[in-house]
């Protein structure tokens, strides 16, 4: 099975986010539908939103290559 | 079944073109009981360097862990030590759920990472980096 995502979209999504946050992505990950300064409220917020099944990612402090 | 994911792109301003790639995909975890509710889907980047599985503190809360109680581990990152605390659960990724324990840290500042034990173990792993895509097939070992 082959999957695309819309990489650009979700590209540019990610480089409008606030850092050091949790948002919520769209379904197809084109668009950020929620934005929370936890899980739980994104996730809340998400649900407010209409968006049952999104896509979380904690944005990081910097945006910098990631070597945990 | 083998799954073939495109590689994402992730801001890094100081990166040359202003990003760069990782194999990510989205997953949910959730305790092994079952029925157990699963936490949303959450970005999880497949990491060969990280030793088991990692996510952050909150999402096993929202799911019903104590995270304290788990068992303390300490782990050695390129930035040094990290403290974290291992519990069991079940992550479901592509071709059904796998129970395995992971690490769960507040300071992790990503939502997941998918290391050896609990992912690696169960998957033949593919990085094409001419096509951008890493293939994921799963294996069930009797």
């Amino acid at each position: 099975m082959r999957l695309t995502i819309m990489n650009d979209s979700r590209f540019e999504a990610l480089q409008s986010a606030p850092l050091d946050s949790w948002i919520a992505l769209s379904e197809d990950e084109s668009k950020i539908v929620a934005v929370g300064g936890s899980y739980d409220e994104v996730v809340t917020k998400s649900e407010n939103a209409g968006v049952s099944d999104p896509v979380l990612i904690k944005t990081p402090k910097a945006w910098l290559p990631i070597s945990v | 079944m083998s799954l073939s994911i495109p590689y994402k792109k992730y801001p890094a301003p100081t990166a040359p073109g202003g990003f760069f790639y990782a194999a990510s995909i989205p997953v949910n975890i959730a305790l092994p009981a079952k029925n157990a509710p699963r936490s949303k889907r959450f970005d999880a980047i497949i990491d060969s360097g990280a030793s088991g599985c990692l996510f952050h503190a909150s999402i096993g809360r929202a799911i019903g862990l104590q995270i304290e109680k788990g068992e303390p581990k300490q782990t050695m990152g390129v930035a040094g030590p990290a403290n974290l605390f291992v519990h069991e659960i079940a992550i479901y990724i592509p071709g059904g759920p796998i129970t395995t324990q992971a690490g769960f840290s507040d300071s992790l500042p990503i939502a997941g990472l998918l290391g050896m034990l609990g992912f690696f173990e169960h998957f033949k792993v593919v990085f094409d980096p001419t096509a951008r895509r890493v293939e994921l097939e799963r294996l069930y070992c009797a």
